[in-house]
């Protein structure tokens, strides 16, 4: 019975791994960049769920929308520096550009909020029971979220004439422009398409997370890891892997001690890394 | 040859000249400042080899590696953890700490050499190793969780424990560890290992078909920068008398670091070491500025990183390279390498570039001065352009056609 609640714990936690890593996937793949913000922004958007709930008494749910055009424009402006700066300087450009958004958002969030921990408790719609276990409904649909969000990225990367534009864009820029296909235009989509998915990703997770600052670095760290192992550019793979992850985390939070919940996944990844080393190259 | 050889050796000699130069200074100055203007100091000297280290592999090999904090800390621990119980004075952990880093370096080194990819995939791996850092030393329960150790180091003053009357004695061993490391550096520059890994960073099969031992060098240039890195710990350790997760590998610790690194710039030793006095100085007065705001810091760095990447993206010594290369286009003898400016580099992809523009210069001194940026010629423009070269191609053959 223990081990059922983990598995479900588990997989609900992995469910908001994936959700973030997916974007971070499509960045790798697509962009070829690796912005060091991108969890980041998943902690902003946690913060505007609590700013909404806390100042104006609104659940976060009802930010989703206004946030969508927020989250738009915020990666329209990152894509933009990242195509119009960073590319030129090389990957220090990158790296520059990267740690410069993360420590902003990062020194905002702190001068703002201060680094003392928060939650949202008292945001509740309800509990459902599954396999006998008490699921609050904060949890399931960050979860469904998820899974909404993944199939429709996949189905649009497989079927639809942009989701090939960006796949060509991904596999070789180079022949990609000479088929016509605008490949700046191609990187910025995936830029702004990755914030706004961590973005709302942050919303939806805000009524169960223990909000800090700090948790953008986390967040990049560990959607890092998911994508690691489920290949760069894969969906299906990082939605994958975040779940074992997520179940990974769960189990051995459960049967060992409570650090090994941030510590086993780092481990997993250097220890995946030890054995397949090319995996990352993108 | 024997030319260059001998403008090298004079080129070093200086270089060693300016350094003790350097020390003397440094050491003048520690005595006569006030006791906080040498608390700045002290945290600046220390930031500026945890930068060295960085600037070390990042200059060497171009690998950046945000794990160097975790070398640091392995010195701090290492220095009190061997006071606390086997009553071993830190001096001779000086020694031990750098053979205990390599030993915590080795496994991360295999990883992030083995990876292959450029800085960013570096940076990422290496960002995960200082994030799993404070867990795993958490979980060391005789290295004191959380807390940390608390150095049993008598009240009186005693220089086997390192335990001096005042600020000044640990700034002095500070000077003298980045003096050493800058010495270190600037002899591995014009050593046979160093042209090694100048070769490897700018063409990886053409070292390794010239016979470089590509993977054993990046391996060995990694293991350096750990090593390099540890001493600095077991004096900061010292100084506070205490060795904690946080002290060392606070994510403020780690951007401190990397923030002195990058404007300090890879290509020279002097760098990093005025990079961390300007950057411990301009942190302080912003948190002054800020009422010691906790996001202050932060967004000084943000702001740091910005203004880099607008104006000079490769730090302070790539720029002073940058303008010396300007000002003196032509010298004679030498080796000759191939400048191209920006502005030519960006025509050129569009197919319209003068012979004029580019510029053959020799250059005694340094093979290599040219930096990345300029002579990146851009694919993507070039695909961008190439629709608007077939189209008129197109319409003048039917026009032949017709004719």
């Amino acid at each position: 019975m223990y081990f059922g609640q983990l598995l479900v714990l588990g997989l609900l936690a992995g469910a908001v791994l994936s959700l973030v890593a997916v974007g971070f996937t499509l960045v790798l793949g697509v962009a070829k960049v690796a912005n060091f913000a991108h969890g980041a922004f998943v902690a902003v958007g946690m913060y505007i769920g609590y700013e909404a709930y806390v100042t104006w008494r609104l659940s976060p749910y009802l930010t989703l929308i206004p946030a969508l055009g927020f989250f738009v424009l915020a990666g329209l402006a990152t894509a933009e520096i990242f195509e119009r700066r960073a590319r030129k300087i090389g990957e220090v450009g990158e790296l520059l550009v990267g740690l410069a958004l993360l420590l902003l958002i990062n020194g905002l969030l702190e001068a703002l909020y201060t680094d003392n921990p928060r939650t949202l408790s008292g945001v509740s719609i309800g509990i459902v029971f599954v396999v006998g276990i008490g699921i609050p409904w904060t949890q399931l649909v960050a979860a469904i979220s998820t899974f909404a969000i993944a199939g429709a990225l996949y189905f649009t990367l497989r079927n639809s004439r942009w989701g090939r534009a960006l796949r060509a864009t991904a596999q070789d820029p180079m022949v990609a422009g000479l088929y016509g296909i605008r490949v700046p235009v191609a990187r910025r989509a995936a830029l702004v398409l990755s914030i706004v998915v961590a973005g709302l990703a942050g919303i939806l997770i805000a009524p169960f997370t223990v909000l800090t600052p700090e948790a953008g670095t986390t967040f990049l760290t560990s959607a890092f890891a998911v994508v690691v192992i489920g290949g760069v550019g894969s969906t299906a793979g990082a939605v994958t892997a975040g779940l074992v992850i997520g179940v990974i985390d769960s189990l051995t939070g459960g049967y060992l001690s409570s650090y090994w919940t941030t510590l086993a996944p780092l481990l997993i990844i250097l220890a995946y890394l030890m054995i397949r080393p090319k995996q990352v190259a993108f | 040859m024997t030319k260059l050889w001998r403008t090298q050796r004079l080129t070093q000699l200086r270089g060693f000249l300016g350094l003790f130069a350097v020390l003397a200074c440094g050491w003048l100055i520690i005595s006569v400042a006030n006791p906080w203007t040498v608390s700045l100091l002290i945290l600046a000297l220390y930031y500026s080899i945890g930068g060295l280290s960085f600037n070390f592999l990042f200059g060497s090999l171009g690998m950046f590696s945000l794990a160097q904090p975790v070398f640091i800390a392995v010195g701090g621990y290492t220095s009190v953890y061997l006071y606390n119980t086997y009553g071993v004075s830190p001096w001779i952990s000086l020694l031990i700490a750098p053979v205990l880093a390599v030993l915590v370096a080795l496994p991360i080194a295999l990883v992030a050499t083995r990876i292959g990819g450029g800085a960013v995939i570096t940076a990422l791996v290496t960002l995960i190793v200082a994030e799993a850092a404070t867990p795993i030393l958490i979980a060391i329960t005789p290295l004191g969780s959380a807390v940390g150790l608390f150095s049993n180091s008598p009240a009186h003053i005693t220089f086997s424990a390192m335990q001096f009357a005042s600020g000044a004695d640990f700034a002095r061993i500070f000077l003298m560890l980045n003096v050493l490391i800058i010495g270190f550096w600037m002899w591995w520059k014009r050593s046979r290992f160093g042209m090694f890994a100048t070769a490897i960073k700018d063409a990886p099969e053409a070292a390794e078909s010239a016979g470089i031992a590509t993977a054993r060098l990046r391996l060995g240039v990694f293991l350096i920068s750990a090593a390099i890195a540890a001493p600095a710990g077991v004096v900061y350790a010292q100084y506070f008398l205490l060795t904690s997760p946080d002290l060392f590998l606070g994510s403020l610790a780690l951007f401190q670091i990397l923030v002195v690194a990058l404007v300090g710039g890879a290509t020279r030793p002097w760098g990093t070491l005025a990079a961390a006095i300007l950057i411990t100085y301009v942190t302080q007065e912003a948190s002054n500025l800020s009422n010691s705001n906790p996001g202050a810091t932060q967004l000084t760095f943000a702001a740091i990183f910005l203004v880099m990447a607008l104006v000079a993206p490769r730090g302070l010594t790539g720029t002073w390279d940058l303008i010396k290369q300007r000002r003196s286009p032509v010298q004679s003898g030498g080796l000759l390498s191939i400048r191209i400016p920006a502005s030519a580099s960006s025509r050129m992809s569009d197919g319209v570039v003068d012979a004029g523009e580019v510029q053959i210069q020799s250059d005694t001194v340094q093979p290599k001065q040219v930096p990345a940026d300029e002579t990146r010629t851009e694919v993507r423009s070039l695909s961008q352009t190439t629709s608007s070269y077939i189209a008129p191609i197109v319409i003048q053959d039917q026009q032949e056609d017709c004719k």
